[in-house]
């Protein structure tokens, strides 16, 4: 057993917690008026900022609690979270998760940046009144004498930093004595060349509004005094407000002493609440019986929900799990050929350990199989994301709407999803979504809705992303195709097929290239990524009333039901989730040896001879069995020798050295220990396609 | 492959598995070979390059069989009692395969002296050179040592 990194087990947590939190804020932009998000986006800042502080992330401790303190007033209620206020909390999360993640990718610049957006628009709607208070910050005792405070100038010496010194910290034990204005001097700062990276260039201009006394001050900075000048004088008098309430600033206006206390009181966190004040600020939770945002049963909530939490699940790293599942996939094979042994032989308590075994080792494949399913819902969050963003970024106003959040699918198949669905989502919006004044033009609401689905079908999953924009163009996909020299001009082809060429490589309608689409590359590597999942895509547009992709996706990518048939000498199995029937080869096909196709019940439906694609000897069997595959609308029929019967597949992949070899999907182990190819349908339906296209071809010459 | 080579020569002798295909006996790098296995069923695979023509399952991996013999453009001759796989594992494109090689007979492992190496020579020689990392001289014989990388790409 090896241990895990503790840090490794913070930054897992909080990638959890940034999902929560991410999840929450976007709820916000749709629901303002929900405490409960607010709640539950706060408490998930509480907790990174706590472990973060406990794993030595203290960047991230210091970040997160500006941010904790901006957002304050949201929570409070005293202002509205805004769409602008929602982006910039959505971009202080992404920071705080780069810290986490990447801290040598980050720079405090963008932070400082980000949380001065953040206090802007907090502040933007206020009147001259009350500014935040902070936790931190000790409450004054408002009718003590004023004192303006102190003016300090501080310029560390250029190697501070090396000592491991850091004077963001001691800025920040500044403040703890009392609201500060802090200014950096930059002057000192040299071209980009010239700078060392670990100097410190900053000098720092900090007007302290404080009643305290000098030695305070020096205490702040005992231990690095040697290493710095700092030149101290009191503050001439009171400064008029400060520009704008930039560091746990306190509002220094002369307030009716009684009032200050309760605001105080009311801002300030359970924890550093004076003790005076708790009788009071029960009373309020008494008068508020049914609110359960006040900060004092937040965090006895949290720890609740997490103690549930480590009850209910258990952390285990995904490669033991693809490690458990190969091993099951031996015990399947290694039970398939004891059942086998045992039938053949006359020891009937064998029989009974086989049939036993047999028993276990498909309950413990399900459970093992079980384990590896995830919610779909955790890829699904990540797009709320991206579709509020990419709708701020193309105004065009989108409502997002995600159903079937539980549908469960194995993990490495939500892996691969992602991109895939990336892509499809970011097409709805760039090209599915008309702009807000055509849309108004056609008598459609204002706002786009892209619905993302899942839901289970059988042994699939259909994942379907749609939306109610224009719908494609079939001309323009006509008139593209034509211009690529894909289709000759004039051919007949039905919209279903020109939507095909949306697959291609290097098919784009876009007319301009935008930063998002338009370049061509994407639906082909969608397909492809689809179709290495053993999944199928398909597309249907009604004109002026939207697109819908569907993504049909096997539950799992380890086993398989399959068909075991027979060609000749060799098996061979057919993924049972495409197997729509089977039928006889009646004389009559048999006879038709020009047309290969079927009569199924009046449909024509090509077939492939598998001895020939298979290049089988021996003599044929007299009776020839057709087994119809389907590809969403595609039917094609592949006719074999016998078959044997469902065979549980245990998928192999083929070597690189059979990576040429397209017909087959992989291969798998029967039951006598001989490896069987898994035939690839995909493939299989297009190669009868494109036969029974050149046969068009050599019948119209 | 010329660092390993310099090696193996500063090293005096090379450790070898011996097989024979039809009349040629060939030196494999004791250090590639994995297992030696009785001939199992074979599963062909139907499009597939002709000297990589089936697959194999090996204690629960299907990897491909390979028959040098093709590729040396010698007569295949009927599995005898004599017939091996010699399963290998090699690097193709910086990712670990692991391949069966038909060998009419296995002889033994035993090494080769550095000394007796024999640059390829560019005449004479009825295979592709590129298939031939050198011939060696063991008990009086020349026997070949050759590139799997190159044969199986």
């Amino acid at each position: 057993m090896s241990t895990m990194d503790p840090t490794e087990v913070f930054r897992q947590e909080a990638s959890e917690l940034f999902e929560v939190l991410e999840g929450a804020l976007l709820d916000l932009g749709q629901r303002p008026d929900d405490r409960e998000l607010v709640d539950s986006a706060f408490r998930a800042l509480h907790t990174i900022k706590g472990s973060g502080a406990m794993f030595g992330f203290d960047k991230v401790a210091s970040f997160t609690h500006e941010f904790e303190t901006a957002f304050d007033r949201v929570r409070k209620g005293e202002i509205k979270p805004t769409q602008e206020l929602i982006s910039v909390a959505l971009a202080a999360k992404d920071y705080i998760r780069a810290l986490i993640e990447d801290p040598q990718s980050t720079d405090d610049i963008i932070g400082e940046a980000i949380l001065d957006d953040l206090r802007r628009f907090v502040s933007s709607d206020r009147p001259s009144a009350p500014v935040a208070e902070i936790a931190e910050a000790p409450p004054l005792a408002p009718n003590e004498s004023r004192q303006a405070g102190w003016h300090l100038y501080l310029e560390f010496e250029s190697h501070i930093l090396r000592n491991g010194s850091n004077p963001l910290d001691l800025l920040e034990d500044l403040c703890k004595l009392g609201p500060c204005f802090v200014v950096p001097v930059t002057d000192g700062i040299p071209f980009l060349d010239e700078m060392d990276p670990e100097d410190c260039y900053l000098k720092w201009d900090v007007k302290l509004h404080a009643a305290c006394d000098k030695d305070a001050i020096d205490d702040v900075f005992m231990f690095v005094q040697d290493e710095m000048k700092l030149t101290l004088s009191p503050l001439a008098q009171v400064e008029a407000p400060a520009p704008a309430p930039l560091f746990q600033l306190l509002d220094e206006e002369p307030a009716p002493p009684a009032e200050t206390v309760a605001q105080v009181m009311e801002s300030a966190a359970p924890v550093a609440a004076p003790p005076a004040a708790r009788p009071e600020r029960k009373a309020e939770v008494a008068s508020e019986p049914k609110s359960d945002i006040k900060p004092e049963t937040a965090p006895a909530r949290r720890e609740d929900a997490k103690q549930e939490r480590g009850i209910a699940t258990v952390r285990v790293q995904a490669e033991r799990l693809d490690e458990l599942m190969d091993r099951v996939g031996e015990l399947v094979i290694a039970q398939a050929r004891l059942t086998q042994l045992a039938s053949a032989g006359s020891d009937l308590s064998i029989k009974m350990i086989a049939e036993e075994i047999e028993r276990l080792a498909s309950s413990l494949r399900d459970t093992t199989m079980g384990a590896r399913m995830v919610p779909i819902g955790s890829l699904f969050g990540r797009f709320r994301r991206l579709v509020h963003d990419l709708s701020r970024d193309l105004s065009k106003p989108v409502e997002f709407v995600t159903s079937g959040e539980d549908t469960e699918l194995d993990k490495t198949m939500i892996e691969c999803l992602a991109d895939p669905l990336v892509h499809l989502i970011r097409n709805a919006i760039d090209h599915g979504i008309e702009d807000s004044a055509t849309r108004a033009a056609n008598g459609k609401t204002e706002q786009g809705r892209i619905e993302l689905a899942a839901v289970h079908s059988g042994a699939q999953v259909l994942v379907t992303v749609k939306d109610n924009g224009g719908g494609l163009n079939t001309a323009r996909i006509r008139a593209k195709a034509e211009e690529q020299g894909l289709i000759a001009a004039g051919a007949v082809l039905s919209d279903h097929e020109i939507h095909q060429f949306l697959f291609h490589p290097g098919f784009s309608t876009a007319q301009t290239i935008s930063a998002l689409s338009g370049r061509g590359v994407g639906m082909d590597v969608v397909k492809r990524t689809i179709e290495n999942m053993r999944g199928s895509i398909d597309l249907s547009t009604r004109p002026g009333q939207g697109t819908i992709v569907t993504l049909r996706l096997p539950l799992t990518l380890a086993i398989i039901e399959g068909l075991l048939i027979r060609v000749g000498e060799g098996r061979y199995i057919i993924p049972l989730s495409a197997v729509e029937e089977c039928v006889e080869l009646t004389a009559e096909d048999e006879r038709s040896r020009g047309r290969n196709f079927l009569n199924v019940r009046g449909n024509l439906v090509p077939f492939l001879r598998l001895r020939e694609l298979m290049a089988a000897s021996g003599a044929p069997d007299r009776h020839q069995k057709t087994i119809i595959i389907s590809t969403g609308e595609t039917r094609v029929g592949l006719v074999a020798d016998q078959i044997i019967g469902n065979h549980q597949t245990v998928i192999k992949s083929l070597s690189k050295l059979h990576s040429d070899v397209t017909i087959f999907s992989g291969a798998t182990i029967l039951g006598d220990g001989t490896a069987a190819l898994i035939l690839d349908v995909a493939q299989l339906v297009a190669m009868a396609q494109s036969k029974v296209e050149k046969q068009h071809i050599s019948e119209a010459a | 492959m010329n660092d390993g080579l310099a090696g193996e020569h500063q090293s005096g002798a090379m450790q070898v598995v011996m097989i024979g295909l039809g009349e040629e006996k060939f030196a494999l790098d004791a250090g590639l070979v994995r297992e030696i296995i009785d001939p199992v069923p074979v599963t062909k695979v139907a499009g597939a390059r002709a000297f990589v023509p089936s697959v194999i399952n090996v204690r629960g991996n299907v990897i491909p069989l390979a028959d040098l013999r093709i590729r040396f453009g010698m007569p295949q001759l009927d599995n005898s009692a004599d017939t091996r796989i010699v399963v290998i594992e090699l690097e193709l494109d910086g990712e670990p395969v692991l391949v069966g090689v038909t060998a009419d007979k296995v002889y033994e492992v035993t090494e080769i002296s550095q000394t007796d190496v024999q640059q390829t020579p560019r005449v004479g020689m009825h295979w592709k050179p590129e298939f031939i990392r050198f011939i060696a001289k063991w008990r009086e014989e020349f026997v070949i040592v050759p590139n799997m990388e190159r044969i199986l790409n």
